[in-house]
Formats: C-alpha cells, sequence, structure tokens
C-alpha cells in the first residue's frame, strides 16, 4: 500500500501542473481546464487524507461538494465562454479587455 | 372681590365648534353638498354665538355678585417650563373670559357670524366655497382660543392661528400671483413682530414667574416690572417694564398694522371682501388693541412705553388717513381707513385710556364690517373683481338702498356724527389725550397729549373728509359705467345683493348708529352733567387706566374738537364731491403732492429700498457662495478625491486574468505565510497578589508558561490561553519606579540606576505648579529602597530613603516603586513551529520582605546589599 507521501506529491503535481497551465496559457478553454485540474488535486488530498485518518469520512463529502462547485464552475464559465467568443470571435484572454480601464 | 366660576363647559365649546367646522368642511366640504357647507361653517359659528351670549348673560350676573368676576374652564395643563431659577411653570390649556374677553368674544362671534351669513350669498358662487368656509371658521377657532386663552402662550396659538388664517385667506385665489404674494408679505411682515411678542412673553415670565395674565397684571401692580433692565441703552437704564411692553407692542405693530408694521394690510385686500371685513377690519387686527388692555395693568406702569405707543398712533392715524384721501378704490380707502382707525385705538391706549381705545374697537367693528361689507355689495352689484374703482361708479343710491342707507350710517359713524356710535368712542379717545395736557406735573406726559390730540384731531378731519368722499362718489352722482364708454367699465345694470348679503349689511348697520350708547361719556360737555357710563363701570374690573378727567374745559375742548373735525371734513367733501363725477381735490391740490399721496408716499418703494433688496442681495450673494464655494468644500473636493483614487486603483485591472491569478497566489502565500508560523504575547491583568496571564489565541495553538522566567517552564503543553499565576520575593528581578502627579494621577515609569540620577518631574507635573525647591531631586536605587537627595546640598545630609511599596511625596508629585518580574510564553501551532513572548512586569503590590535575590541585581547593586 501506497504511503500518504505518494498522494501528497501526485496532489501536489497535479496543483503544479494546472496553476502553471492557468498562468502561462492565453486560451480561454485551457484555462478552465486548469481549474478543474487544481480542483481536482484538491480532491485528492482529500481523499488521502480521509483513508490515512479513517475516523469519519468528512474527506470524501467535502470530496463530493468540490466536485458539485466545480460542476457549477464549468457551467458558468463555459457559458460565459461561448458568450465571449459570440462577441469576439476568440477566445483568447488578452482580447478579453471590454472592462478594462 | 374676586370671583371664579370654573369649569365652564360653554367656554371650550365655543372654542371647538368653529374648530369642528372648519375640520368637517375642511377635509369633507368638497364632497359635501353646498347646502351641508353652509350648514356646518355658519351654523358652528352660530352655536359659537349662542355659547357666547349664554356665557356673557352668566358672567353678568356674576357680576352683581362680586366686581371682579371670571369665568373658567381648565382643559390640561398642555407642557411645562423651566426657568433659569430652577422654578417651573406649567402652560395650561385653560380659557378664562372676564369683562374684557367676554365682549370681544361676542364681537368675534357676532360680527363674524354675520360675515359667515354674508359670505354664503358672496362666495357661494366660488368653485373654492368649502376651503373658503373651512378657512372662516379656522379663523373664529383661533380668535377665540387668542381672546380667551387666560395665558400668553395659549394667546400666542391664536395669534399665530389668526396670521396663518390671515395669510391663507388674502392668498384665497392664489392663482393669482400678486395675491399670493400679498398673502406671503402679510406672512413676513407679521412674523417680524411675532418675534416681539415672543421676546416680550418671555420677559414676562422671567420676572412674573407665570404665564396667565391674571398672575403677570398682578406682579405689574406689585412693582415687580420697576426693576432696571440689565443693559443700558442710550445710557439709560430703561425698566423691565418698559422693554418688555415695547416688544410686546412690535408685535402689535404687526399684527395691528401700525408704523412700521403696517404696509401689508392694505395689501391684504386682495383677499375676498368678507375677508376684509373680518379679519382685517373687525377682528383680528384689533388683537394688537386686546393685547395691550389684556396687560394694560403692566403697561401703565411704563409712561416711556405708552408715549411711544400714543405717537405711533397718532403718526398712523395721520398717515394712513393722508393716503386714503387720495386712493380710488373703494377697499384701498376702506384698508388705510382701518389702519388710520387701529392707530386711533393705539393712541387711546397711549394715553392711558384702554378703555376708550376697546370701545373704539368695539364700535369699530360694526361700522367697518358694515362699510367693507357695502363695498363687497356695490362690486357684487357691478360685478368689480377685486376692487372697485369709484370714479366708474356713481349714483348707486337708486339701485342699492339697502346698500346706500347702511354705508352712509357706517360713514356717519365713522365719522363721529353726534350720536352715532363713532361719535362717542372718538370723543373718549380726544378726551383721553386732552386729559394729559392737563397734567401739569409731568412734561413728557404734556407734550405727548399735545400732539395726540392734534394729531388726532387732523386724522378725524381727513376720515369724514374721505369718508364722504367714498360716499358721494360712489352713491351720488351719476353711474359713471352706464353708457360703457372708458376703460374696463362695470356693468352697465347694478342691481341689489340677495338677502343674505343684506341682512348683515342691516344688522350692522344699526349697530354702528346705536351701540355707541353704551358708552355715555362720564361727563357731558357744555352742561357738565354726570351721565352714568355702561362701560367705564363694565370695564374697569379688567382694565386698568389713567383717571377720566372731570374739568369741563378738558370734556368741551375734547367734543369741541371731535365735533369740529367731523363738520369741517364732512363739509368740505360735500363741497367738493357731491354729485360730482371727478375728482375735485386733484384738481385743487398740488399734483405732486396728491400723487405721492396716491403712491402712499412710497413707503413700500422705501422699504424694498433699504430692507427688502438688501436682504435679497444678501441672500443671492450667500446663495451664490453655497454653490462655488461649499459646494467646492463639501461635494467636489470628495468627489475628485474618490476619482483619483478610483482612477489609481483602477490601472491594477489591467484585464490580463494571468495577472490576476497571479495576485491571488501571492496573496495565498502571504496568509500561508501568516499561518506558518505562531504568534506570541503577554497580556497580565492583576487581582490581589494573583496576576492573570493571557496569550493570543490561534488556530491550533498550544502554550506552556514560564511565569517566572526562570527557564523552568511551570505548566505543561496546554491549549488554554491563559493562566495565572502568584509571584514570590524570589521572582523580583529588579525596581521598577514610578512617578505619578497628584492632580491628575497621570503615571510615568522613569529610569533610575544605581548612580544618582536627576528626577524628571516634569514630565508628570507642569513646570509652572512646582516651586523652586520642588524641581531638583536627585533618585538612585539602593537594593529595594529608592534613595533621594537634593542637589547642591552636602552628600548624605539631606537623603530620603524609601522602601518599596511605600509611596513619597515631593511636591505635586508622588513617587513608588515596584518590583519588576518577568513572564514568559512558548506558543506552538497545528504545524509544530513554536515561537516565545517575554515580558517584564511591574507589580502593583510589594512583598513584605522585598529585597531582590543578589544574583538577579545589577553588579554594582550586589555590593550594596553586602
Amino acid at each position: 500500500m501506497l504511503g500518504i507521501g505518494t498522494y501528497l506529491a501526485l496532489a501536489s503535481v497535479l496543483f503544479g501542473i494546472g496553476a502553471v497551465g492557468f498562468l502561462s496559457r492565453r486560451n480561454m478553454l485551457v484555462q478552465l481546464m486548469s481549474i478543474e485540474l487544481m480542483l481536482n488535486s484538491v480532491n485528492v488530498l482529500l481523499l488521502a487524507f480521509n483513508r490515512a485518518y479513517p475516523g469519519n469520512h468528512d474527506g470524501q463529502v467535502f470530496a463530493f461538494f468540490v466536485i458539485a462547485v466545480a460542476a457549477a464552475e464549468a457551467a458558468v464559465g463555459l457559458a460565459i465562454l461561448i458568450a465571449y467568443y459570440r462577441i469576439k470571435r476568440t477566445v483568447d484572454t488578452d482580447d478579453a479587455t471590454l472592462l478594462k480601464y | 372681590m374676586q370671583i371664579e366660576a370654573t369649569q365652564q363647559i360653554m367656554l371650550l365649546l365655543l372654542v371647538l365648534f368653529p374648530l369642528g367646522g372648519a375640520v368637517t368642511n375642511g377635509l369633507l366640504g368638497r364632497y359635501l353638498a353646498k347646502g351641508l357647507v353652509t350648514l356646518v361653517g355658519v351654523g358652528s359659528v352660530a352655536v359659537s354665538f349662542g355659547l357666547a351670549v349664554a356665557s356673557f348673560v352668566q358672567l353678568y350676573g356674576l357680576h352683581h355678585e362680586a366686581h371682579h368676576a371670571t369665568l373658567v374652564y381648565h382643559f390640561y395643563e398642555w407642557f411645562s417650563l423651566k426657568l433659569p431659577g430652577g422654578q417651573v411653570v406649567p402652560v395650561n390649556v385653560r380659557f378664562a373670559m372676564d369683562s374684557l374677553s367676554g365682549i370681544m368674544t361676542l364681537v368675534v362671534t357676532g360680527v363674524g357670524g354675520l360675515i359667515h351669513l354674508y359670505s354664503v350669498g358672496y362666495m357661494g358662487e366660488d368653485e373654492g366655497y368649502p376651503r373658503f368656509m373651512s378657512f372662516l371658521n379656522l379663523f373664529m377657532a383661533s380668535m377665540l382660543i387668542l381672546v380667551l386663552g387666560s395665558s400668553m402662550p395659549l394667546m400666542f396659538v391664536g395669534w399665530e392661528g389668526v396670521g396663518l388664517c390671515s395669510y391663507l385667506l388674502i392668498g384665497f385665489w392664489y392663482q393669482n400671483r400678486d395675491y399670493a404674494a400679498a398673502g406671503r408679505k402679510a406672512f413676513v411682515v407679521n412674523r417680524i413682530g411675532d418675534f416681539g411678542v415672543l421676546i416680550g412673553m418671555l420677559i414676562l415670565v422671567v420676572v412674573a414667574g407665570s404665564f396667565e395674565f391674571s398672575e403677570i397684571n398682578a406682579a405689574a401692580v406689585d412693582g415687580r416690572f420697576q426693576a432696571d433692565f440689565p443693559v443700558l441703552i442710550f445710557g439709560v437704564a430703561p425698566s423691565l417694564a418698559t422693554i418688555a411692553c415695547l416688544f410686546l407692542f412690535l408685535g402689535c405693530t404687526g399684527k395691528s398694522a401700525q408704523i412700521p408694521l403696517y404696509v401689508w394690510l392694505p395689501d391684504a385686500m386682495a383677499g375676498p371682501t368678507p375677508v376684509s371685513a373680518l379679519i382685517h377690519a373687525a377682528t383680528m387686527v384689533t388683537a394688537g388693541v386686546y393685547l395691550c388692555c389684556r396687560l394694560s395693568p403692566l403697561f401703565i406702569t411704563s409712561d416711556v412705553a405708552m408715549s411711544v405707543i400714543a405717537v405711533i398712533g397718532t403718526l398712523t392715524a395721520l398717515l394712513a388717513a393722508s393716503i386714503a384721501v387720495a386712493q380710488r378704490e373703494m377697499k384701498k380707502i376702506l384698508a388705510y381707513s382701518t389702519v388710520s382707525q387701529l392707530g386711533f385705538m393705539f393712541a387711546a391706549v397711549g394715553v392711558g385710556f384702554f378703555a376708550a381705545g376697546f370701545f373704539h374697537v368695539f364700535t369699530h367693528a360694526f361700522f367697518k364690517a358694515c362699510l367693507f361689507l357695502g363695498a363687497g355689495s356695490v362690486m357684487h352689484a357691478v360685478h368689480a373683481h377685486g376692487d372697485a374703482d369709484i370714479f366708474k361708479l356713481g349714483g348707486l343710491k337708486k339701485d342699492l338702498p339697502t346698500t346706500r342707507w347702511t354705508f352712509l350710517a357706517s360713514c356717519l359713524a365713522i365719522a363721529g356724527f353726534p350720536l352715532t356710535s363713532g361719535f362717542f368712542s372718538k370723543d373718549e379717545i380726544l378726551l383721553g389725550a386732552a386729559a394729559q395736557i392737563h397734567r401739569p406735573d409731568d412734561a413728557l406726559m404734556q407734550a405727548v397729549g399735545w400732539f395726540t390730540l392734534i394729531g388726532l384731531t387732523l386724522a378725524a378731519v381727513m376720515t369724514a373728509f374721505y369718508m364722504f368722499r367714498l360716499y358721494f362718489l360712489t352713491f351720488t352722482g351719476e353711474y359713471r359705467s352706464a353708457d360703457q364708454s372708458g376703460d374696463h367699465p362695470y356693468d352697465a345694470h347694478p342691481h341689489e345683493s340677495p338677502p343674505s348679503m343684506a341682512i348683515p349689511l342691516v344688522v350692522l348697520g344699526i349697530g354702528a348708529l346705536v351701540v355707541g350708547f353704551l358708552g355715555l361719556p362720564h361727563v357731558m360737555p357744555v352742561t357738565g352733567t354726570h351721565l352714568p357710563s355702561w362701560w367705564g363701570h363694565w370695564m374697569e374690573s379688567s382694565v386698568a387706566g389713567r383717571p377720566v378727567p372731570e374739568e369741563l374745559s378738558v370734556v368741551n375742548l375734547a367734543s369741541g374738537l371731535a365735533f369740529a373735525a367731523m363738520a369741517v371734513g364732512i363739509g368740505a367733501a360735500w363741497m367738493l364731491y357731491r354729485n360730482e363725477n371727478e375728482d375735485a381735490l386733484a384738481k385743487a391740490a398740488p399734483a405732486r403732492l396728491y400723487q405721492l399721496a396716491f403712491e402712499k408716499w412710497r413707503v413700500d418703494e422705501l422699504y424694498a429700498a433699504i430692507i427688502v433688496n438688501p436682504i435679497r442681495k444678501l441672500a443671492a450673494a450667500v446663495g451664490h457662495s453655497d454653490m462655488t464655494f461649499v459646494d467646492a468644500l463639501m461635494t467636489r473636493l470628495p468627489s475628485f478625491n474618490v476619482r483619483a483614487a478610483g482612477r489609481l486603483f483602477a490601472h491594477l485591472q489591467n484585464g490580463v486574468v494571468q495577472m490576476y491569478g497571479a495576485v491571488m497566489v501571492v496573496g495565498f502565500v502571504a496568509v500561508m505565510a501568516w499561518f506558518w508560523a505562531p504568534h506570541a504575547a503577554i497580556e497580565a491583568d492583576f487581582e490581589g497578589t494573583e496576576v492573570a496571564l493571557e496569550a493570543p489565541k490561534g488556530l491550533g495553538y498550544e502554550y506552556r508558561w514560564d511565569a517566572n522566567s526562570d527557564g523552568e517552564f511551570e505548566t505543561a503543553w496546554t491549549t488554554a490561553a491563559s493562566t495565572s499565576f502568584e509571584y514570590q520575593q524570589d521572582d523580583m528581578r529588579g525596581v521598577a519606579v514610578f512617578l505619578r502627579s497628584i492632580e491628575t494621577g497621570s503615571e510615568r515609569r522613569i529610569r533610575v540606576t544605581e548612580k544618582w540620577t536627576s528626577l524628571p518631574i516634569e514630565s508628570v507635573v507642569p513646570a509652572e505648579r512646582m516651586t523652586p525647591s520642588e524641581r531638583g531631586f536627585e533618585v538612585r536605587v539602593d537594593g529595594a529602597d529608592l534613595v533621594f537627595r537634593k542637589p547642591f546640598v552636602p552628600t548624605g545630609s539631606q537623603e530620603m530613603r524609601l522602601p518599596m511599596g511605600r509611596v513619597g511625596r515631593l511636591g505635586q508629585a508622588r513617587v513608588f516603586a515596584r518590583p519588576l518580574v518577568e513572564a514568559t510564553v512558548e506558543v506552538r501551532n497545528a504545524f509544530g513551529n513554536t515561537r516565545r513572548a517575554s515580558r517584564e512586569l511591574a507589580l502593583p503590590f510589594a512583598f513584605e520582605d522585598a529585597a531582590p535575590r543578589a544574583s538577579l541585581m545589577p553588579p554594582s547593586s550586589r555590593e550594596v546589599l553586602r
């Protein structure tokens, strides 16, 4: 059985990939996917800790919440994306300057 | 002897009926049938009149038992006021009817009722009829409160109430801008006077300690108003009575249209004619005279104020009469006539003939109401709107017989034709003026008497003249609008008014002729026969006054002048205007003088130039500075700041999503860093010898304490953030010295070593509070003791030793030492990171044998101990 350190490493790597992807890519779709990646790394952590300390199921329950929030976020984010695409004919965030001062 | 008949419910109902009528017609009038509006409006006043008569009859009965009889109804205590001396003065809603207010109530309800009846015919076709009736009823209620109120504040309620109604009714046809402006003018001018009444009222209550008229008058009789006013005016200290009376008189000049505040009354003719008759002739404008009579015992104590009143009254009578002579419009002439007659009344008050002045109020109410209603009847007949130009009228005696005869009766009365009412009342006033001439002891009184007598005689001549000018031009000659030529001619076929208008005319006209017999002169002229004067006797009980002269020469002088004035005035008018169609006077008199009189001596223009326009300019300047300076400071500057800050921070919103993400990451890292290491500090709380120690709380924090900082932790790791500890003598690490100001209690810790250091007492006591000898001290620590000495003195001779825990006094300061201990806490958080914090604590108590451990003392003090 793998130790908790393994899961922690996996989650950290996933989170790092997500964070770097979010910060470095300009395609809004890819950025949304990066966010999903970060959320899922947290889910991995929650489950791993829950498995290491199995006194209750708080970690698993919380992971469900995160999934639900992620789903909502994806729905809203994709809706914005589509609306944005209809206006600008692009999904590049550098062109999203409508509200810029 | 005095009698008070208490809780006379009639007095309350007297007021409530018109008030109820006003509310009913005001709120529901527009939905009610016209007949019902009439019933409520006229009926409530009629009931009120009935109650007034019943009350008066009762009062009359009581008067036979005791000379000072009063009917009283105490409704409730409205509020109370605390005087500077601590005395609490109640302000009561309390109505009282004595001989003075009884007569006034009868006049108000009686004449008022007739005018209500007249209004049914005059205003019946106006679409604002219910509103008009409501205002009239409200006026009646206010006037009755003014008259029946037993104290100054309640009277003031009525005083303001009639002012309000006056405003509402002058501007009744508010669609016309000029009429609305006239209403505003009346309101503003009255407000100036009301300010005077308020100040006068406050002086009265402070001196008399009561708002009740009866007690103020009693205080005046006791001479309590004779004290000097605390402020010198022109180097003289006037009496309190003088100041109070002059301020009250300022109010009277506003309400009763005297110089300098009379200017509103002629403009008030913008209101419907019944209003002019009711408010601006018969009742409201006499409120000032009523107030003077009400407080006559007070006024009579101030010769200065009385003289001012007499002179102002005479001047007003003259000025207004001279203006009336040249006017062309019926109501204008009558308005100036009213001002002039009010001047007569005040002149009477000023020469100390309050009863005579009030008698003129009484008779004037009849003939002036009749004259106004007659003018209204004429205007109604010829369909003149607003006012009627007498040079377009003429010859109306054929078409308007009732109006003509009643108008003639009233003209005779106001001119003072023998045996009419005005004859008796004007005679009394002139008699009062003449009486002052015969006071050889007082030069001021004599001068005032001469001035008043001559001025009033001239005014009386003019009165007779302009009234008959009005009469002749209106009712004799030919009807000048008959051929419909000229500018805006009136209806070619005048018609007599309906009965609802004719009946009041007849009643008032008869009254104008006969009511004078109530006030027969005390001494008959020529024969010298003594006559019974019902009026004088009746008024005696509630109105003060100077003695009525008995000498035949004085009586003859006054009567002779009055008769001569009447004869000259009527005679001149007869010659110039009878059956004439043009203004003969305009041809005879110098054109410029006539024009100036026609333009009312240009007083309005003068006021505009010296008062109104400067205030307007000031207001414009203030308004401008508000828009520029104040707005710049209060709105534009803050808005600029906000906008500038917004522009600054808006640059952070650069629209690059990655930038936002990076900021978020940086923030997240900063928060994590904050949580990574725990935060430690110590708060101490002393209770007896127990010391409570507390460290800040945090997520997952655990603590352990080393309360005496000896390197060993007394407690194990615990999640409780506080602990308590009892220090022992061994825990002491040193001495802390404190200096405390005796006066302010401000405390300061001072640094003292084992070497001599000067003591900075100035740090807690201001230098100027110390004597020079207190300033210089030197101090050092010797073990647990403090050692003091004064500099400049040989060492050793002036030393003082102070053990720890004791308090020594040095001049304005206290000095004491406290044991010093140190506490340490170690905090560990969930990450396992720890942090320590230490704190020195100066204990507010001393140990029994307070010597610090030698090992903890600095090396040099260790020497001393050994």
